[in-house]
């Protein structure tokens, strides 16, 4: 670095000013226009956050959430190069934090992860759709799933879109879909059973219905015609709404 | 040439070709790279449609941290991909001990930093194989100056080798808030250098000071100063940024149609893309 102390030290007590917005005088600077700096650095991080967490923004007071913000900004070091990416790093130091105990927020960690896992599949770079046929045996064959898609468990129903009060007392296990349609790129989801996100999870491993079923006891499920009726008809549902492809083309 | 900043709220406008008509289209890589879903098959469309030029953010190049090498890869295999014909930053900084801030901070006009930014230029000309253009920034205040603007930037092109994007409206934004001649200036620059021109609007919010926001039309005294400054320049590139509060179409397709016949006006002869 050819940079002198006294270049370096202007420089780091600017960009801490508007991290902070604790000003620290600096040889130059006009004190007074600095405050338009740190409005403008802490709005391109709080619109970012706002937009990357709306239920989240929506359901919490205009005090905590600039606190959040301010002491997210702050302390944490951002990492990322594409500003939407600030989500990830903001999820992770709420976690870190343990706001969720701090703040007797229960619902903080799933609902941080509904709502960024939202945001990575609406910008993640494409994932090339296997080879399908149209016609095939549903507990035969392998059935391919759109790849663009994630599973995820939450201990609250924060997808519903309920009140804090209603989500937080409804404590329980939560199977939650969420994939990027292809025609759109909209990022949808779908709340499944216990026994379907096991279902959509080995089939991602590439077994087949017929390998999956002998698993359903050993989940307290008993295999009969309902539960392959209902199973295959879940999946046929899936592939209207393009979370299923079809069947995998054979090799 | 006169093109559009790219911006998604006119995404569709801009791929239909009816109501908006730029003879090219700027992304910033930051905003598209790794990026797929509907907004990849939109770039596509809109790079299918219109040459493309790629101005970055991130690069921070006034920075006292390392340069971020694996971002610049990225930035090197977005150009390669999309054949981006000019690739321009910022001569400012936005990462600082090792956090990024999104947005353009002044960096000292000092010769130490002339030093680092030139190196760090000629670093990342070479790693990326083509040379980059700077932009002046706007800024609110200098920071612990031990020499003029048009010096600091005058040493860093000439030394670097890098050419200069002249943004006319930061240039006014400028001479208005540190109240120097905004003329003066620019014929202190290494004109023969300019290789692309930003045009914009900015918002004043008090008698001393304007912000450069992006968000209104261009005025009057700037496209009179932009009318002024081509004339001492070879035919470049110039950019129509409109950011935020963004207007119907045939509003901004006037501001488009204005700057051409400026452009027409001192430019007779066809401008290529790339000076």
């Amino acid at each position: 670095m050819n940079l002198s102390p006294n270049t370096y030290e202007a420089q780091q007590l600017f960009s801490q000013y508007c991290r902070d917005g604790v000003y620290k005088p600096i040889p130059g600077v006009n004190p007074a226009r600095m405050e338009h700096y740190r409005r403008l650095v802490f709005n391109v991080v709080r619109d970012n956050l706002e937009s990357t967490f709306p239920i989240l923004f929506q359901q919490t007071d205009e005090d905590t959430w600039l606190f959040w913000v301010n002491d997210f900004f702050q302390h944490h070091n951002c990492q990322a190069t594409q500003v939407w990416k600030m989500g990830e790093e903001f999820y992770q130091y709420a976690l870190a934090q343990d706001w969720q105990t701090k703040y007797q927020l229960p619902h903080l960690r799933d609902l941080l992860l509904f709502e960024w896992t939202e945001m990575e599949l609406y910008n993640m770079p494409d994932i090339p759709y296997p080879a399908v046929q149209a016609q095939g045996s549903w507990e035969n064959n392998h059935i391919a799933l759109n790849p663009e898609h994630r599973l995820l468990v939450f201990n609250y129903p924060v997808h519903q879109h309920a009140t804090i009060t209603e989500t937080t007392t409804r404590e329980g296990h939560y199977f939650v879909v969420q994939y990027r349609e292809p025609a759109e790129g909209n990022i949808l989801f779908v709340e499944v059973s216990a026994w379907l996100a096991f279902v959509l999870e080995q089939l991602h491993n590439g077994f087949t219905l017929q390998d999956i079923f002998p698993y359903a006891p050993a989940l307290h499920i008993e295999v009969n015609e309902l539960l392959v009726h209902n199973t295959i008809s879940f999946l046929q549902d899936m592939r209207a709404r393009k979370l299923v492809l079809g069947f995998a083309a054979e090799v | 040439m006169v093109g559009l900043g790219f911006r998604r709220d006119f995404a569709e406008e801009l791929i239909e070709g009816k109501l908006i008509t730029p003879d090219f289209v700027e992304f910033a890589p930051e905003n598209w790279m790794n990026m797929g879903g509907y907004w990849r098959k939109m770039l596509h469309k809109v790079v299918d449609k219109y040459p493309v030029l790629c101005h970055g953010l991130s690069l921070s190049i006034g920075s006292p941290d390392d340069l971020d090498m694996p971002f610049l890869q990225q930035v090197k295999d977005f150009l390669d991909e999309f054949q981006v014909q000019l690739y321009s930053e910022h001569l400012s900084y936005s990462k600082c001990d090792n956090a990024h801030l999104y947005d353009l901070l002044p960096i000292p006009f000092r010769k130490d930093a002339v030093q680092h930014i030139v190196q760090r230029i000629q670093t990342v000309q070479d790693f990326l194989q083509r040379p980059i253009a700077m932009e002046i920034v706007s800024y609110y205040t200098p920071v612990a100056a031990e020499m003029s603007e048009s010096a600091f930037i005058r040493d860093i092109v000439q030394q670097s080798g890098c050419k200069l994007l002249l943004d006319v409206n930061n240039i006014y934004v400028n001479a208005f808030n540190h109240q120097y001649d905004a003329k003066q200036f620019i014929q202190e620059l290494p004109l023969d250098r300019v290789a692309y021109i930003h045009m914009a609007g900015h918002e004043q919010v008090s008698d001393d000071l304007i912000i450069d926001t992006h968000g209104e039309a261009i005025i009057d005294p700037v496209y009179d100063l932009f009318d002024w400054t081509i004339q001492h320049i070879q035919p470049v590139p110039v950019l129509l940024e409109r950011d935020f509060n963004i207007p119907e179409m045939p509003a901004l397709q006037e501001e488009l149609s204005r700057l051409k016949q400026i452009c027409a006006k001192h430019w007779p002869a066809k401008n290529e893309l790339v000076a």
